[in-house]
């Protein structure tokens, strides 16, 4: 699971940090007056950024492509899902939605294939995120009125999904929510 | 004689600060208790308490940064005590009115009040008003004092000066002091912002008075609310760093840093990474150009980079093998550099656009901002009320004390992060004033973090009464 | 002070976006990748061809109209043609105009085509069908028959049909080049994550899709963003300029 992976990711750089924070303090408090400092300071500094801003380089090249906007583009979907979110509440349906008087329908999704979700809101800003069966946040995207993000994907396993708001909305924000069927 | 009133201004801001800090606390602390279903709060109350929250802790901690700024500049040009008392009564005027329309108002757009939902009216009918009357408040008297210091920065150096570009040349004449031009820096990104809030707020008061007959565009105005919302959370950063950069070499009993063309570059580089990075807030809306998206990546990974090349490293090298006298301001400087590293690993881990997608308003996000919040910016603030207390009043460092006070505040402070951190990996929103069930970790960690907080709130209050004392001693002294 | 500056831009503009597009967002949405009836159509005389004959060389526009209309129709036909003399699009398409009305024959629709100017362009066909009932009900188009007016009761029509037979977008109205552009992206396949709906009539919006480039590119309200940097760099500027200038020194 992907996220644990950042979890760890992160503890890690942080208990690196925390060790080299550590060992500078431990350093400075055993220094007498005849070791003074570090020696070459402006080439470590050169190195250290160096080094540093080849990391990030590698890492932007690499995740930039895998970002959602450039996700299954030349791909025709097999089904597309219409998304109206409201205060408090999702409509999803395969027709568009009448924004004028909006009714929804079961969600029934096909498994391995592209499925479009067509996201808008009627009212404030909400999000739209999907979480699988084991309550993992899988994709999402944000439904703002007057847009329609597309969002593609396609569903690994069958099952029950549900889609949880993650914009702050107003007074039952948490308790907006939806679900729908992968078969 | 002005001396003796911008110390006073500056104790009265110190006192300020941390009271509103514990009471905001406390309403955090209050927030995790309903999450963990410790206690039971309406979604409204819960929500009211999580708007007071975010914007007075932005607010108390950005005043924080600029009367340490403004107080250290007195070393280096004269800056006008009547912004600063302007400042001080606006900022008390505009939190008052801010506390009406959220206490009494309940008032729940949250601190970000996206468009459109501040006018989609689930509170008091004044409130919406109130609450932008008391961000224009906030902005006025902020704009007075950042434009006041920039000015008398003005008035000593020129532009060329003010931003160190001399420095890029061999053998400058003049030098610009770290402490100017990293002042400078931020001051401009903090007046950039709040022109963005002056818009934002223009445009959310256009549509209030226009009877429908105007209506705003929800992207433009959401890149507006961060353009503004997370650059000034940013710059607050920068002004504890400002201090740092005067401080931390002379409470160390060291040579004072100064200005390279590395140190120059560094900070000119950063002021335009920092106004372009509050773009990473809009990568789920996939109606921001892609162009928009990659910039707010690159920009937000550059960032890191003067961060991390320049100032952590300079720290490094100030204390590594080198004999130091620490006292507890140079260790809350410190230990504040090492919370706000580690908090920024967090935020460039969330600045990745694919790891967004899975962790974008999930409780990773608080769990970066309160990590270089609460245990950088906090302590950057901390040091400096202590340093300046200490200056004034003989308050005596009790060595163990103040080591079991640090521990507490380490303890409470990692305690309290780790449940957000644990929390974000297990894909628990943020923003939920209850947990669906269906979250089963959800609860008994925010009871985790609300423990951990009360800890941290402890070494707080140990901190405060040590320091009170102290500025209500500097406040009621004749000279 | 500043309000007074949007209020003054908003009097000044209201006039530009009056007469902005107002078609209805939703029968735009209806039907989007579902697959076109494979109705059997006749372009010439001798030539009897089926939708996917026609889409599988190359991306449809599809173009419902009548010729006995004295409505939209003409305005729909000339208003397409002017706009895609302007288009010079590197991803292929052809224009079908079809008739909905069973009474129109062969010979109207090349009538049409001539009096258009359009009878020797490659690019536009002129067709009639059989199956406009089963056409219709695949794409969601409901024309009327009005039998006081003698006229179908009908929208301008423009339907995106991919080189897989499937309607990837529909325009409704008689719309400006940029949205024709956008339609013919999405018969082409090409993504853009995102659109703005139709009807809504805001001011300061930040961005509008060019589909050339497959980018948004920026609208009015970019400028609201760019606003705050260039305000402080001038007040820095000023401030410089009149302390060092206008000031005693020291």
């Amino acid at each position: 699971m992907q996220q644990q992976m950042i979890l760890l990711v992160f503890l890690i750089l942080a208990g690196i940090t925390t060790v080299v924070f550590t060992y500078v303090y431990a350093s400075s408090k055993k220094a007498g007056q005849e070791k003074q400092g570090m020696s070459n300071p402006l080439r470590k500094r050169f190195w250290f950024l160096l080094i540093l801003f080849v990391v990030l380089g590698i890492f932007a090249s690499v995740t930039i492509p895998k970002s959602p906007y450039f996700l299954f583009a030349d791909e025709t979907p097999k089904k597309i899902v219409h998304v109206s979110a409201m205060q408090f509440a999702f409509i999803l349906s395969e027709k568009a939605i009448d924004p004028k008087s909006p009714s929804g329908e079961p969600i029934e999704l096909p498994a391995n294939e592209l499925v479009e979700f067509r996201v808008t809101s009627l009212d404030v800003n909400h999000g739209f995120a999907i979480y699988d069966q084991s309550n993992t946040l899988i994709t999402q995207t944000q439904a703002m009125p007057g847009y329609v993000n597309r969002l593609r994907h396609k569903f690994k396993e069958p099952g029950k999904y549900n889609i949880l708001c993650l914009e702050f909305c107003g007074m039952a924000h948490h308790g907006m929510r939806s679900s729908f069927i992968v078969k | 004689m002005e001396s003796i009133k911008i110390k006073k201004i500056t104790a009265v801001w110190i006192i300020t600060v941390l009271v509103l800090f514990i009471v905001s606390i406390v309403l955090g602390i209050l927030m995790r208790l309903n999450q963990g279903e410790i206690i039971e709060q309406s979604p409204i109350t819960f929500y009211s308490n999580m708007t007071t929250h975010g914007l007075t802790m932005i607010g108390i901690w950005f005043v924080a940064g600029m009367a340490a700024v403004n107080y250290l500049m007195q070393r280096y040009v004269k800056t006008s005590y009547t912004a600063n008392v302007i400042a001080y009564v606006l900022t008390v005027i505009g939190v008052l009115i801010f506390w009406t329309t959220t206490f009494v108002g309940k008032f729940h757009a949250g601190w970000t009040f996206l468009y459109p939902l501040p006018f989609k009216v689930m509170w008091a009918t004044w409130a919406t008003p109130l609450f932008l009357v008391s961000l224009t408040v906030f902005g006025l008297g902020w704009l007075i004092w950042s434009i006041s210091l920039m000015t008398q920065l003005l008035k000593k150096y020129s532009i060329a000066q003010v931003f160190a570009w001399q420095h890029f040349r061999k053998n400058p004449k003049v030098e610009t002091p770290p402490f100017i031009l990293i002042t400078m820096i931020t001051l401009i990104g903090i007046i950039t912002c709040l022109f963005a809030a002056v818009i934002l707020i223009a445009l959310f008061f256009a549509e209030y008075f226009s009877n429908g007959n105007f209506l705003n565009d929800a992207l433009l105005m959401k890149n507006l609310t961060y353009f503004f919302g997370h650059t000034i959370a940013n710059e607050m950063l920068y002004l504890g760093l400002a201090v740092i950069y005067e401080l931390f070499s002379e409470v160390s009993g060291r040579p004072k840093w100064r200005t390279t063309w590395y140190v120059a570059l560094a900070w000119n580089l950063t002021l335009i990474f920092i106004l372009t990075a509050f773009f990473h807030h809009l990568y789920m809306d996939f109606a921001q150009p892609e162009g928009f998206q990659i910039i707010g990546q690159l920009a937000s990974y550059l960032a890191s980079l003067p961060a991390a090349g320049v100032t952590v490293f300079s720290v490094f090298i100030a204390v590594y093998r080198t004999e130091i006298k620490w006292s507890l301001t140079n260790l809350l400087f410190f230990i504040g550099v090492a919370g706000w590293v580690i908090g920024g690993l967090g935020a460039v881990i969330d600045a990745t656009i694919t790891n967004n997608v899975l962790l974008h308003n999930t409780l990773w996000v608080p769990a970066h901002f309160h990590t270089y919040n609460a245990m950088g910016n906090v302590l950057f603030s901390l040091a400096f009320f202590y340093w300046f207390t200490n200056q004034f009043t003989k308050n005596i460092e009790d060595g163990k004390f103040t080591k079991l006070t640090l521990a507490i505040l380490l303890i409470g402070g990692i305690g309290f992060l780790l449940a957000f951190y644990i929390g974000g990996a297990d894909s628990i929103p943020r923003r939920y004033s209850n947990y669906p069930t269906d979250f089963t970790a959800a609860a008994p960690l925010a009871t985790m973090g609300a423990i951990f907080a009360t800890i941290y709130l402890t070494a707080i209050l140990i901190f405060f009464f040590k320091i009170y004392k102290g500025c209500l001693k500097i406040l009621f002294s004749p000279s | 002070m500043f309000k007074n500056i949007v209020f003054t831009f908003v009097t000044i503009n209201s006039w530009f976006f009056a007469n902005a597009q107002t078609a209805s967002g939703i029968e735009e949405e209806t039907n989007i990748y579902e697959r076109i009836y494979n109705a059997p159509i006749r372009v010439s005389r001798n030539q009897q061809l089926t939708f996917t004959d026609l889409n599988n060389k190359k991306p449809l526009l599809l173009a419902l109209i009548f010729t006995k209309c004295a409505g939209v129709c003409n305005p729909f036909l000339l208003q397409l043609k002017e706009n895609l003399q302007f288009i010079n699009s590197d991803n292929p398409f052809t224009i079908l105009v079809l008739s909905f009305d069973p009474r129109d024959r062969l010979g109207d629709m090349n009538l049409l085509a001539q009096k258009l100017g359009l009878e020797n362009n490659k690019k536009w066909i002129f067709a009639v069908t059989d199956s406009i009932a089963l056409l219709n009900q695949s794409i969601g188009f409901y024309p009327r028959w009005d039998s006081v007016r003698s006229q179908y009761d009908h929208d301008a029509l423009l339907v995106g049909i991919n080189k897989e037979g499937y309607i990837t977008k529909k325009l409704i109205g008689i719309r400006d080049k940029l949205d024709l552009d956008l339609l013919i992206s999405s018969v082409n396949n090409i993504y853009s994550p995102t659109y703005r709906l139709p009807n809504k009539n805001i001011l300061f919006s930040c961005f509008n899709y060019d589909p050339k480039t497959g980018k948004n590119r920026p609208g009015l309200g970019w400028l609201f963003i760019a606003l705050p940097a260039v305000l402080a760099m001038s007040l820095l500027l000023s401030i410089s300029f009149i302390v060092h200038n206008k000031l005693p020194a020291e």
